[in-house]
């Protein structure tokens, strides 16, 4: 029961972003949300986050309806943006800080979670540094850390691994990987790298708005025949990529 | 949501903007430019203009440097209120505000726990020209600095739901040139801020209608009245309707369940 | 503890109000002559609040009290006369002869004989107030106006408008014995507390002239200037000083200006906004306020002399002319 996401469309005026979306994610698991550019995951997170009202369909994050009932859902919900979202001339600690604010926890209570989720990243000596001062990869790991503050049962990443030299990008993948299995965690890591899907996760392929395939990667391939995700990926999307 | 998650939530909001504001010193002391213009140059010049005749609350005659100071405070607020819901508004599918809608808490508060402590800040270059304003010779009573306090808040409150209400429905304003162009300038001017009504009268009586009716001119007025320890009953009660209206309609402008496509 | 508390509301009650009441019973009160409607205005320095009318002669313009200050005199200028107003229940009880068209007068400190300028006439008018005869009458300059007499009785100085001097009148022989030429029409003579120096202000020249009484000679010219108002508005008019040296006021007419002046540098050191035309002051008993009456604008401002600042504007009849303060 972590999100079920059913019969979901969504469209700017006449432009469809989104066409009878019917999704289940594998609790405690890594899923992967696979697409290029433009096939409609952002839309997805806006509609998961609450940013745009659903036209037709029905999200449940956790067994509520997400229109229903926004604060228990959004309780339970951590987000990484696409976008840093980051106040630069702050410090980290006062970054987490108001995050923390934001879900009614005050900072002493904040103090020894912030500790924590930093201390798994390696950050723990730059609390009081700005996040002006850290590189693309750091601010990566304080978002997520700062997603991870309220204690969410689902975390919601999209294309966290953007703009990011590649050898980050996997440390990052191996991080969140590592969450998961340590604390039950569900992802949903939204990319269009195909080299950060794994072969026994549970992947969608949103392409245009609809869902092409979903199932486990190794799955996927057996059933369309293919040698690797790569592979399927772009005998499915007819793209190069 | 309880009252403690409130506050905690408010006090973050409040924190975070005050960090923002002492980061960003530059952009106080430039905020502080423009009215000090008005009152320096613009004022001097018409240093005896209202020598004429005794309008509310003074009771005697004023300069004009003592007679623009509220509208000046009050261009202040208008401009930091502004600026303030334009970028709520443009930053809703991006940064910060992104961070501040997925919060648990309900919106309206979200969003008006955010206007109020943009409110506050607004309130720090007030008195800080108001300070500098003293230093140059114009002075209100002093308890008048304390009494003002409130009318400051409240109006500070109304023009920035107005900010955010008009940024949310009208999209043409694209930019911060527009909102200048077809809100704050009109706002500003047509308004008892400049010259006083009676003045306004003088020159053309729809001027004056306009400017009767412009809320910004009723926010000027009860900071004119509190400033001199005095309630204009009309003013207050304008300025906290037109505040609980355009409240209302910023804030449904945010809720999700209206939708509001990209742009 | 407890008898305290019950006894102390009532007591302090009580206090409070024969406190009110003697205040009340003390206010000061200013008179004000209004020039356009023959009347006196009579103000509560306390509520700053006109609290009475009084219909007197034809254009009253100058007003001085008797030393004891139950009685006073009023330049009715167009009946051609002076008034006697008894302060007791503001009745006039006599009218004194005074020369045609009475302007401005000055009661020597004998309580006696009073000094009035008699524009038209070119002369200075001396009255005995107790016999009610004109005792002389002394050829000035042309359009004579403003009136003084100095401290120690020994000068009667008049300025003439038109011939522009200061005229020193002897008050034993009642003949001037010397001429100070000043600026432009010369409105308005003030002696300092010791009479050692005389204040005169000149309308069109624009200047207040200091002049030395020992050698009759001016020893200092004071110049204004207001940011934002033409040079020839400033027209000074009405003198005060204060007693304790410290501050002169100069009243700028249509400047709508009062000037406060260093008295001891001669250094303008303020410009205090009063009403329109403004023209005679007057201090309360204590000199913590400066009254002044604003022609145009038919109002009397207030000012705070301890803040120099202007606390309120009191509406009063149509031309308020001259300003006298009881304690």
């Amino acid at each position: 029961m972590s999100i079920q996401i059913r019969n979901l469309s969504f469209s700017y005026g006449s432009l469809n972003a989104l066409q009878d979306i019917n999704l289940s994610l594998q609790e405690g698991c890594f899923n992967a949300l696979l697409g290029p550019n433009g096939a409609g995951k952002s839309t997805l997170f806006a509609l998961l986050t609450r940013l745009y009202a659903l036209q037709n369909g029905e999200i449940s994050i956790a067994g509520r309806s997400i229109a229903h009932h926004p604060a228990e859902v959004m309780r339970k919900l951590g987000v990484v943006f696409q976008q840093s979202t980051l106040d630069l001339d702050l410090s980290i600690a006062q970054n987490l800080y108001y995050h923390a604010a934001l879900h009614g926890i005050s900072k002493r209570q904040a103090l020894p979670r912030i500790t924590e989720e930093l201390a798994r990243f390696d950050l723990s000596g730059r609390l009081h540094d700005k996040v002006r001062t850290l590189n693309g990869g750091h601010r990566r790991r304080v978002e997520i850390a700062r997603a991870l503050l309220h204690k969410p049962e689902i975390l919601l990443l999209d294309e966290p691994s953007a703009g990011l030299d590649p050898a980050t990008r996997e440390s990052l993948n191996r991080h969140i990987r590592e969450l998961c299995d340590q604390q039950q965690l569900t992802v949903l890591w939204a990319t269009h790298l195909i080299e950060e899907v794994h072969n026994d996760d549970p992947v969608t392929i949103l392409f245009r708005g609809r869902i092409l395939a979903s199932d486990t990667a190794s799955r996927l391939c057996q059933q369309h025949n293919s040698a690797d995700i790569s592979t399927l990926f772009r005998s499915l999307t007819g793209t190069t990529e | 949501m309880t009252l403690r998650d409130a506050l905690i939530c408010f006090n973050g909001l409040l924190q975070r903007e005050l960090l923002r504001f002492v980061q960003q010193r530059s952009r106080f002391f430039s905020a502080l430019v423009r009215p000090l213009l008005w009152l320096v140059v613009f004022a001097s010049g018409f240093r005896a203009a209202l020598g004429i005749a005794i309008i509310e609350p003074y009771e005697t005659y004023i300069t004009y440097e003592v007679y623009i100071v509220p509208g000046l405070c009050a261009m202040i607020i208008l401009f930091n209120g502004m600026q303030s819901s334009l970028s709520m508004v443009y930053d809703r599918e991006m940064g910060s505000m992104r961070v501040l809608l997925v919060s648990p808490m309900p919106r309206p508060f979200l969003l008006l726990s955010k206007l109020m402590a943009t409110s506050l800040i607004s309130l720090l270059q007030v008195y800080g020209f108001l300070i500098i304003a003293w230093l140059w010779g114009v002075e209100a009573p002093v308890t008048g600095y304390l009494t003002a306090l409130p009318a400051f808040l409240l109006v500070a409150m109304m023009l920035s739901a107005i900010g955010l209400f008009i940024s949310a429905r009208i999209r043409q304003l694209e930019n911060f040139a527009g909102v200048m162009n077809f809100v704050i300038f009109p706002m500003f001017f047509l308004s008892s801020a400049l010259y006083p009504l009676w003045k306004m009268r003088e020159a053309s009586e729809w001027l004056y209608w306009i400017c009767a009716w412009n809320p910004f001119s009723h926010g000027v007025e009860l900071i004119r009245f509190a400033l001199y320890q005095q309630v204009n009953g009309q003013a207050l009660s304008i300025v906290i309707a037109v505040t609980l209206v355009a409240s209302i309609l910023a804030v449904r402008g945010f809720q999700p369940q209206q939708g509001m496509g990209k742009r | 503890m407890r008898c305290l508390t019950k006894i102390l509301p009532p007591l302090t009650l009580s206090l409070l109000s024969t406190g009110m009441l003697w205040n009340q019973a003390m206010a000061e009160t200013a008179y004000v002559s209004n020039e356009k409607d023959d009347t006196i205005s009579i103000i509560n320095l306390d509520t700053l609040e006109v609290t009475g009318t009084i219909n007197v002669g034809e254009r009253p313009r100058g007003i001085i009290f008797s030393h004891d200050k139950t009685r006073l005199y009023i330049c009715a200028s167009d009946s051609d006369t002076v008034q006697v107003m008894d302060l007791k229940d503001n009745r006039i009880i006599a009218q004194l002869p005074s020369g045609e068209d009475p302007e401005q007068f000055a009661l020597h400190p004998d309580d006696r004989h009073l000094y009035i300028a008699n524009e038209n006439d070119a002369v200075v008018t001396v009255v005995d107030v107790k016999t009610q005869e004109v005792i002389s009458q002394i050829d000035v300059g042309v359009e004579p106006e403003g009136m003084a007499v100095s401290p120690d009785g020994r000068w009667a100085l008049s300025t003439s408008e038109t011939t522009n001097m200061v005229h020193w009148i002897d008050t034993r022989t009642h003949e001037v014995v010397d001429n100070t030429l000043v600026d432009q029409r010369p409105r308005h003579v003030e002696f300092n507390k010791d009479g050692s120096i005389v204040w005169a202000s000149s309308e069109i020249g624009g200047t207040v002239s200091i002049i030395d009484v020992s050698n009759r000679q001016i020893s200092h010219k004071l110049n204004f200037q207001i940011r934002g108002i033409h040079p020839d508005k400033i027209q000074p008019v009405g003198i005060k000083l204060t007693d304790d040296g410290k501050y002169a006021f100069v009243a700028l007419g249509p400047a709508n200006h009062v000037a406060v002046v260093d008295a001891k540098t001669y250094e303008v050191l303020d410009y205090l906004l009063v009403g329109r035309r403004v023209w005679h002051m007057e201090f309360n008993s204590d000199q913590s306020r400066l009254l002044t009456t604003n022609g145009i604008s038919g109002d009397v401002s207030v000012i705070d002399i301890n803040r120099m600042k202007v606390i309120k504007s009191i509406k009063v009849g149509r031309y308020p002319w001259g300003i006298r303060i009881k304690p």
